[in-house]
């Protein structure tokens, strides 16, 4: 379900984080909004998961070689 | 919740039958799905071996819904017509694509998604509805219209499901996914969900 009732914030990033959010919406073919929609559900999806004591691992696909991404 | 009106067809007679679409399953959905649904799975499943069983029949959609529900990633859906319950769907919208031609670009990424055990033929012939899988995919790709995803979307599908997703939906194989359960991998490109649409 996609909620329509939105309310609106002011964001403010540094030159950097400006450049790779641009950088992000043109990989992704997305809005700079659409970006930070997806990024705040991927965070929270992730986050919901390592509560529950789950771990987020990157594998390489040649190599097979695991590694584990820690949040804060 | 937004209601949708579709149409369903009645297998016996290959008559359209009105029906809702609603992007949100409820608790009321849940009580149905546990009052009808898994009687008619556990009756059908008695005295099967596993391997003859639909590869379904252990999902616990109520355990599903307490793990969606509060993330703002995850979309469900149900159908129902005539006061029964036609069929299930859960997808994310955070998942990437694979496809070298969308690779790392977001899908709509269908989780689960089920048509209740009286619409399957190996189940019960004739089977009540047909349509609900088709409408259930429609809807995926309309939701990653409304998200910005040009309609991709992407799934794992089960090996009864294949024929539906390849050739009905037209959605491109990627083969196998070992960190999946071995199950094939299915993703739909802007230009194949534009097909679908038509």
């Amino acid at each position: 379900m996609i909620e329509n009732n939105k309310r609106t914030m002011t964001l403010n990033l540094t030159p950097r984080e400006m450049a790779v959010l641009e950088q992000l919406a043109s990989a992704k073919d997305l809005s700079k909004t659409g970006v930070m929609r997806l990024a705040l559900r991927l965070l929270q999806a992730v986050d919901s998961k390592t509560r529950l004591g789950q771990k987020l691992m990157f594998e390489d696909e040649k190599s097979k070689e695991k590694s584990e991404l820690v949040l804060l | 919740m937004t209601e949708s009106r579709i149409y369903l067809q009645r297998a016996k007679t290959n008559k359209l039958v009105e029906a809702s679409l609603l992007d949100e399953v409820t608790d009321r959905h849940l009580a149905m799905w546990e009052g009808s649904w898994c009687p008619a799975m556990e009756a059908y499943c008695e005295g099967r071996t596993a391997g003859n069983q639909p590869e379904d029949h252990h999902w616990d959609w109520k355990w599903k819904a307490d793990e969606w529900r509060p993330l703002l990633g995850y979309h469900s859906f149900a159908i129902v017509c005539e006061k029964d319950l036609q069929g299930l769907m859960l997808v994310s919208d955070f998942k990437s694509a694979r496809l070298r031609v969308q690779f790392g670009k977001p899908v709509v990424y269908v989780e689960f998604v089920a048509t209740a055990p009286w619409n399957r033929p190996e189940l019960r012939k004739p089977p009540r509805f047909r349509g609900v899988g088709t409408v259930m995919v429609a809807a995926a790709v309309e939701l990653s219209w409304e998200l910005g995803y040009r309609g991709r979307i992407g799934l794992h599908s089960l090996e009864a499901a294949e024929r539906f997703y390849r050739d009905h939906c037209g959605m491109t194989k990627l083969g196998k996914d070992r960190g999946h359960q071995g199950l094939p991998y299915y993703e739909m490109t802007e230009k194949q969900a534009e097909r679908f649409r038509q």
